[in-house]
């Protein structure tokens, strides 16, 4: 099997997975994982196609991406707690404050 | 190109008024409102100078048609502003501008102490100013312009008093009908140009004279209709005996000068397009004469003076549409200046009467026996009385016996009828004299209150009532006047207006028309001298409602307006309330129900958010990478 439908496979699937868990799933703490799933989906392809096309640059989107997914795991985890600490479930049935 | 020797008198026609308007405007109205009259006082002395100087310049038999400046041009075709003055022009102008000028002066005895004084003397002064532009245009969308602004000036003044109901009615039921007459001037105007591509007047007159005939009877009629409404005849006549619930110099000027003159004269411009249709001048004529009939018949049953000279007013128009109709435009042109003078010194007499009472107007009952209080008044209104009559050699005779001896030989039914409304205007204008005037009767609750009005009153009275009686001598120089108009129509084309020149005195109609004329005042000192009481007794029957409602036709015209009242009900409360207000008033509530059903949509959920924003990634993706 040709290494490179292997990578699609693999990150199509991660990445579905991890928009899967953000859409379907209601704790705030799941969507997170989901989100950084379809992150860590989206970097290993890239490095695999920065290999295929020699292209350095993409090497530095993963290493942007990376640091961006740190930066979003801190606010979002920070964000989650603080939800926590006011005594407010993070569950997106009970944040609704954009009902029409 | 303007004739150098005539750029000055030129500019001062049109730029001392607008100077004294705009200078009273914005600096006199502010500063000293009292003093507005005095820059408006001085325009009109330079009008009056240069309009002699035109008329003069035209005497010597010269003049010119010159456009002046384009305005909103686009493409070929654009307004020519210009100024055309010959015959017509100039001894119209000369007339408007003396009368004119000398009401003004008039105006600013009578209407002193006025709070309105400034805004009448800007306005009525507007209205001088749009009579000048009326007479001066050679294109007939300049004249049209000038025409409304006419419309509108006399708006203004009949309504100057809008405390009073009455004003304010009358003020609208002459705007409006003349709104109606205008569309028959704004017809021809349209027709003018789809058809001649062109509405300066010389090329008009060019256009008939070529034998361009398509179409021009729907602008001969629509012309017509439109002097019709201006100049009061039949069938649109009924606004003017309202009109005069503005303050007296107004009536004067309007009656004399600025108002009812612009609809004869507009025939008069318009002559070689009314002549091409057949049949259209006969009928000028007969609307004339039954005009001038009816309305002499009713101004003898009036009661209230400035109505008997309103009357009377139409009267006289009916005998100019007359002559004009007959085909004699110099005759039309020679009676309307004449009747400038006469009218506007009756009117101004009425004035000084109701001043001394101070009213805005007098009426029978109230006055009699004047000519020993106010003996200058008095002498003022015989001499004017005895010109409208028609007696030698005073002016009327001459302009009258001119109308007389156009319809003498035009023959028929209309020359009798001429002879009658001789005999009626002597009646009317006679009565009016010796009610007020002579011997007071018990009927008439007369005080002595009365006193003579102070000069600034009774000198420019005095001076219009010389005038009416010496004017008839300058027949000769009006005629010669009027001749060297036209100078820019080909000699001999068939455009030449039928008779310029006033006809040559007949001895027959000279003795008839003063025959009929004695008759109508002896018929009057009659009834109000022998029978004093008798203009009291005969009143209250049938006789007196069929006057009152003019033979009918005020009731005819009640019906017309409360149809068009009735219609513009309908269509306010179908159209404006029911259609356009439902409409606006549902909006609020569909776009409010259509806003419910997407809000429904929105439930606040992030996931349903995410979806949508997967699926739109999605489609996007696929329209990318497709």
């Amino acid at each position: 099997m040709n290494l490179t439908v292997a990578v699609w496979a693999t990150t199509g699937a991660v990445f579905s997975i991890g928009l899967a868990i953000v859409v379907v799933r209601r704790q705030l703490l799941a969507m997170l994982l989901g989100l950084e799933l379809m992150l860590a989906a989206v970097n290993v392809s890239l490095v695999h196609h920065a290999e295929l096309y020699r292209d350095e640059q993409a090497l530095a989107v993963v290493v942007l991406v990376i640091a961006v997914a740190a930066a979003e795991a801190v606010v979002g985890l920070s964000l989650i707690l603080r939800l926590r600490r006011a005594g407010v479930a993070a569950d997106t049935a009970q944040l609704r404050e954009l009902r029409g | 190109m303007i004739p150098p020797e005539v750029l000055l008198p030129v500019r001062i026609l049109f730029g001392a008024p607008v100077a004294a308007i705009l200078f009273g405007f914005f600096v006199m109205r502010r500063v000293k409102p009292e003093w507005t009259h005095l820059p408006i006082l001085a325009s009109c002395a330079a009008v009056t100078a240069s309009s002699m100087m035109l008329a003069a310049y035209v005497y010597a038999g010269k003049g010119f048609d010159q456009p002046v400046m384009h305005w909103s041009v686009s493409g070929d075709w654009g307004v020519s502003f210009g100024l055309r003055i010959d015959g017509p022009c100039a001894a119209v102008l000369a007339m408007v501008a003396f009368v004119g000028s000398l009401i003004h002066v008039y105006a600013a005895g009578y209407m002193k102490g006025d709070p309105g004084f400034s805004r009448f003397f800007l306005v009525f002064h507007l209205f001088f100013l749009a009579m000048i532009g009326l007479l001066t245009a050679n294109d007939y969308v300049q004249m049209y312009l000038f025409w409304e602004l006419v419309g509108v000036a006399s708006y203004l003044l009949i309504g100057f008093w809008y405390h009073k109901e009455t004003a304010r009615a009358a003020a609208l039921k002459a705007f409006l009908t003349n709104r109606i007459g205008d569309l028959g001037f704004l017809l021809a105007v349209l027709v003018m140009i789809s058809v001649f591509k062109t509405t300066r007047l010389q090329l008009v007159y060019f256009h008939i004279a070529a034998g361009r005939l398509e179409l021009v009877s729907l602008i001969a009629l629509g012309l017509t209709w439109a002097a019709c409404a201006k100049s009061a005849q039949w069938p649109l006549y009924f606004w003017l005996p309202d009109a005069m619930e503005g303050p007296t110099p107004t009536s004067a000027l309007m009656h004399a000068a600025t108002m009812v003159t612009a609809g004869v004269f507009l025939l008069v411009r318009s002559w070689p397009v009314i002549e091409a249709v057949e049949g259209l001048p006969h009928l000028i004529a007969w609307i004339g004469a039954l005009t001038a009939l009816g309305s002499g018949v009713i101004a003898c049953a009036k009661k209230d003076l400035k109505r008997i000279l309103a009357y009377s007013t139409v009267s006289h128009l009916g005998l100019m549409m007359l002559a004009l109709g007959v085909g004699k435009v110099g005759v039309a042109v020679f009676h309307l200046v004449v009747h400038g003078f006469f009218k506007a010194a009756l009117f101004l007499c009425a004035g000084n009467i109701a001043h001394a009472l101070h009213q805005s107007t007098a009426n029978v009952d109230e006055v009699g026996g004047l000519s020993r209080s106010m003996p200058m008044t008095h002498a003022s209104f015989l001499l004017a009385a005895c010109s409208l009559a028609g007696f030698y050699p005073l002016g009327g005779f001459f302009s009258k016996d001119a109308i007389l001896d156009a319809a003498w030989h035009h023959g028929g039914a209309l020359s009798a009828l001429s002879l009658l409304i001789a005999a009626v205007s002597g009646f009317y204008i006679f009565r009016m004299l010796f009610l007020t005037f002579f011997g007071a009767r018990p009927e008439q609750s007369r005080d002595a209150r009365f006193h003579e009005a102070e000069p600034l009153l009774s000198v420019p009275v005095l001076c219009l009532a010389l005038g009416s009686a010496l004017v008839g001598f300058a027949g000769g120089p009006v005629t010669r006047i009027l001749a060297s108009g036209w100078v820019m129509v080909p000699p001999g084309s068939p455009v030449m207006p039928g008779d310029i020149n006033l006809p040559h005195m007949n001895m027959v109609v000279a003795l008839l028309g003063t025959a009929m004329a004695c008759v109508g005042a002896a018929g009057a000192y009659c009834a109000t001298m022998v029978f004093p009481g008798w203009d009291w007794r005969w009143r209250g029957g049938r006789v007196e409602a069929l006057i009152e409602s003019d033979f009918g036709w005020k009731i005819v015209v009640g019906w017309f307006a409360a149809a068009a009242r009735s219609s513009a009900h309908v269509i306010g409360v179908l159209f404006d309330h029911k259609l356009w207000d439902g409409f606006l008033e549902s909006l609020p509530r569909a776009l409010g129900t259509g806003a419910d059903a997407i809000a429904r949509a929105a439930q606040g959920r992030l996931n349903d958010y995410l979806w949508w924003m997967a699926a739109g990634t999605a489609l996007l993706l696929g329209r990318v990478l497709r």
